[in-house]
Order: C-alpha cells, then sequence, then structure tokens
C-alpha cells in the first residue's frame, strides 16, 4: 500500500474539515450554544427590568456581555469533546501516527470558530435589548478585538481542559471547576477592555490596551503550553 | 521476525498492576487470542502494544520497532478493530474512511476507500451515515477503518461484542478474506472461538502470563481444563 507521509498542516486541515463537517450537519454545538445565549439575554431582561433606569449598564455591559460568552462556551466545549469520546472516535484519531499537538489545534480552531459564530448573533442581539437606551460611543467597534482574544485563550484553554476532564465522572462540572479559574486573568482582561470600547469614556485606551496586551499574553502563554502538553495529557 | 516482542513488560494504576512482568515473542503472520477473566489486563495490554497506553516499565517492539523510541512509527504498522467502532457516527461510511486514509497519508485515499466498501460489502451504503448503520454493518466499516493504510498487525479487542450470530459470520469471513500474511491479536471471552482461530493461545490472570503456547502444542479440551484451572481457581 504506497503511503505519502502527510503534512503536518494537511493533517490539520483533515481534523479540522471533520469537525466542521458534522457541526453542519448536525448543528448541535452551534443550535444548544445559541439557544443558551438567548435564554440569558431572557434572563438578563428580567433581571435587569425593573432597574432599567438605576443601572449603569454602559459600565455593566462588558462583564454582563462576558458571562454570555463564558456560559455559552463551557456548553460547547463539553460537547465538543463528548463528540469524540463517543464510538472511541478519539483513539481511532490516536492510533494514526501524527504529531498529538494537531488534533488540539484542529479542535481549538474547530471551537473557536463556533463561539465565533454564536457569538456573531449574541452580541449584536445584546446590544439591541440593553444597549440602545444610551448613545452608541465611537469606540463601540473596538470591542471586536478583545471578544477576538477572549476567544481564542477560551477556546484553547477549554480544549484542552475537556480532553482532560471527559474521563471524569462529572465531567461537565470539573470542567467549569477548572476553567473558569484558569481563564480568571483573561476574563478579568477582556472585561476591561470591553467596558472601555463600550464606555469610550476620556482616556478610554488607558484601560483598552494595556488589558488587552495582557490577554494577548495570556493567551500565547496559554496556548503554547495547551500545545506541549497535549501530548502527555491525551496518553496519561 | 517476530511481530510483537515484549520484554518484562508492566502497565500499573497507582499501586495496581495491571499489565505485570509479561514477556512473549510472536512470530509475523500469527494470530494471536488472549484469554483471561474480567480484570485480567487483556484490554490493557492491548492498550500499550497499540500505544494508547504508555507501558510503566519493561519494553514492547512491533516488528522490531521499540514503542517507546518510535511510537509513531509503530502507529503505522497497526490497525485495530475494537467493540467500538471509532468512526464518526454523523459521517459517511465514505467520509469516515477518507478521513483516516487521509491522516495516514494514504497515496490514493478514494480508490483506497471503495476498494474496502467494496470488500466489506458496503458500496452501496457508502453515502449514509455510519449512525444508520446496524451493529454488524458498523464493525464491517470498521474493519475497513482499521485495514484502510494496509496495516502488518491487527488489534482485535472484543470485536463480537454485541454482535448477533449472523454478523459474526459475516465478520469471521471478512476476517479470513482479509488476513493475509498479517498478524493478528485478539482478545477474547469466547474460548472455543478464540481457540479455534488462533495459532498462539495466552491466558492471563491480575495481569501475569498463566500460559502463552502455540496452539499445536496443546489440544482445546486439555487447554480450556488448564484455563479453568489457572483462572476459574483462583490459582493465578
Amino acid at each position: 500500500m504506497p503511503r505519502v507521509a502527510p503534512s503536518t498542516f494537511s493533517q490539520y486541515r483533515t481534523l479540522l474539515a471533520k469537525d466542521l463537517r458534522q457541526e453542519f450537519r448536525t448543528r448541535e454545538m452551534l443550535t444548544s450554544m445559541g439557544i443558551y445565549a438567548l435564554l440569558v439575554i431572557i434572563v438578563y431582561g428580567a433581571a435587569l427590568a425593573l432597574t432599567a433606569h438605576g443601572v449603569d449598564i454602559v459600565h455593566m455591559g462588558g462583564g454582563l456581555l462576558w458571562v454570555l460568552i463564558v456560559f455559552t462556551s463551557l456548553l460547547g466545549l463539553a460537547r465538543s469533546f463528548a463528540r469524540e469520546k463517543e464510538q472511541g472516535c478519539m483513539e481511532g484519531v490516536l492510533l494514526v501516527p501524527l504529531d498529538r499537538s494537531v488534533v488540539f489545534l484542529a479542535k481549538a480552531t474547530s471551537n473557536i470558530l463556533f463561539m465565533l459564530a454564536v457569538e456573531v448573533i449574541a452580541v449584536p442581539l445584546f446590544y439591541f435589548f440593553f444597549m440602545t437606551s444610551e448613545p452608541a460611543a465611537p469606540t463601540l467597534p473596538f470591542i471586536v478585538a478583545p471578544l477576538l482574544v477572549g476567544t481564542v485563550g477560551m477556546a484553547g484553554i477549554g480544549t484542552m481542559l475537556s480532553t482532560i476532564t471527559s474521563n471524569t465522572r462529572s465531567a461537565d462540572v470539573m470542567l467549569a471547576v477548572l476553567f473558569i479559574p484558569l481563564i480568571y486573568p483573561l476574563l478579568y482582561a477582556c472585561v476591561t477592555a470591553t467596558t472601555a470600547a463600550i464606555a469610550g469614556t476620556e482616556f478610554w485606551t488607558d484601560f483598552f490596551v494595556m488589558p488587552l496586551v495582557l490577554a494577548c499574553g495570556y493567551d500565547v502563554v496559554m496556548l503554547l503550553v495547551c500545545w506541549v502538553l497535549y501530548d502527555f495529557v491525551v496518553s496519561a | 521476525m517476530n511481530a510483537v516482542e515484549t520484554l518484562h513488560l508492566t502497565k500499573a494504576f497507582g499501586t495496581r498492576r495491571a499489565v505485570d512482568d509479561v514477556t512473549f515473542s510472536l512470530p509475523e503472520g500469527s494470530f494471536l487470542s488472549i484469554f483471561g477473566p474480567n480484570g485480567a489486563g487483556k484490554t490493557t495490554l492491548l492498550r500499550v502494544l497499540s500505544t494508547l497506553a504508555r507501558p510503566t516499565g519493561g519494553e514492547a517492539r512491533l516488528c522490531g520497532v521499540d514503542l517507546k523510541e518510535n511510537p509513531d512509527e509503530a502507529r503505522g504498522l497497526i490497525g485495530m478493530i475494537s467493540h467500538q467502532s471509532m468512526l464518526y457516527p454523523d459521517l459517511t461510511a465514505e467520509e469516515n474512511l477518507m478521513l483516516y486514509a487521509k491522516l495516514y497519508g494514504v497515496a490514493n485515499p478514494a480508490a483506497r476507500v471503495s476498494e474496502l466498501l467494496d470488500a466489506v460489502g458496503l458500496s452501496h451504503r457508502r453515502l449514509d451515515a455510519v449512525r444508520t448503520f446496524s451493529r454488524g454493518m458498523t464493525q464491517r466499516v470498521s474493519i475497513a477503518r482499521a485495514l484502510v493504510h494496509d496495516p502488518r498487525i491487527v488489534f482485535l479487542d472484543e470485536p463480537y461484542s454485541g454482535l448477533d450470530p449472523h454478523a459474526v459470520e459475516i465478520f469471521d469471513e471478512l476476517i479470513g478474506a482479509v488476513r493475509g500474511d498479517r498478524t493478528f491479536v485478539m482478545v477474547s471471552h469466547d474460548l472455543a472461538k478464540g481457540f479455534s482461530m488462533c495459532t498462539h493461545a495466552l491466558v492471563l490472570a491480575r495481569g501475569r502470563i498463566v500460559t502463552f503456547a502455540p496452539k499445536d502444542e496443546i489440544a482445546f479440551g486439555d487447554f480450556s481444563e488448564l484455563y479453568r484451572q489457572t483462572v476459574g481457581m483462583g490459582v493465578a
């Protein structure tokens, strides 16, 4: 049987295409994450309904938005690996002679894409329901940057943790227990940067640039750690 | 050359040794059946030999390739058929096989997949999602998946689990058809069936080898009596 050693990139592309094809066929993750995001917005509506005029929504908006993103992501991340466990698919992939970090990279990429797809719907909805009572700051479009940086970091760390917790008895709970403390620095930085962009007050860049740089640094360090440790995690 | 060689192979989980000081050599082209009661370490031994688990101690070689030193090279030599199909249920039979063919770097994946689907008699269902297949059909696709890169050694981990008698018959025919000069290592609970298929038999109890012998050196009656005496009476 003639074989050509496939490049790491072609294996990455094959694994990513597999994840995308599965999701577009079942829409399992996108639907559940989308519905969950919508439900969180409805709950926010109820929670803020009686206090709408007394709440500084401009300064709370960033935090509320990230609560929505974090919990929606948790739901998707838990699902993403559960699918790999079904029928031992992950073991089938691990039997292939490939750099196991490629498995991590492909899974993290697909998680980033699914999370971004949900954010594309959820963030405008959140803005429409809660932020339109105040005039939009000219800096509002800059929220894209912390959203992107935060999503990349959360997807990377979440992919690693969902791999670790998938073999535990209470995988969903374990994922949340490990995920939230680990992403806390990233979350804090992203909430600060997002709030700065939404508020757009004087000296807003002071509260935007530095947290964003810290969030980028955190992403790089954590993704490198995940990349390096993934082989050990799936073999242990 | 020996297809499988182990020397004092050990796999421990904490203080418990699931595989304990296992040493044996299996010539190429042989069919080894591994027997033993539940918890004897059969599946763990197979997982170590297939690189899915790292040994705690000792050595293992597949066709002369050391598992610790060259795990990727060893992975290219093996195929695995388990009671789990390792197939993505939402992908079609063809998509599943193409996925593995591309990951293994098979030179002409489309032609190879088509050839294998013909061989397992599922060409007509190639575009159907694996989720819609019966257990027997899924196991046939699983055989095709395991052989997609033409491995020299095939591991079978309780492959008959959940198959009805007719599916067992088809499975046996397929294994016979694809056997060629490959080496097979099968974990089985069915003493009569496993013994009828093998060229070598190995009995494992509490992680240790109780018996390892070529089939032509031992009659089935004596073997089953020995199995009952050592395993059934808790001697091992």
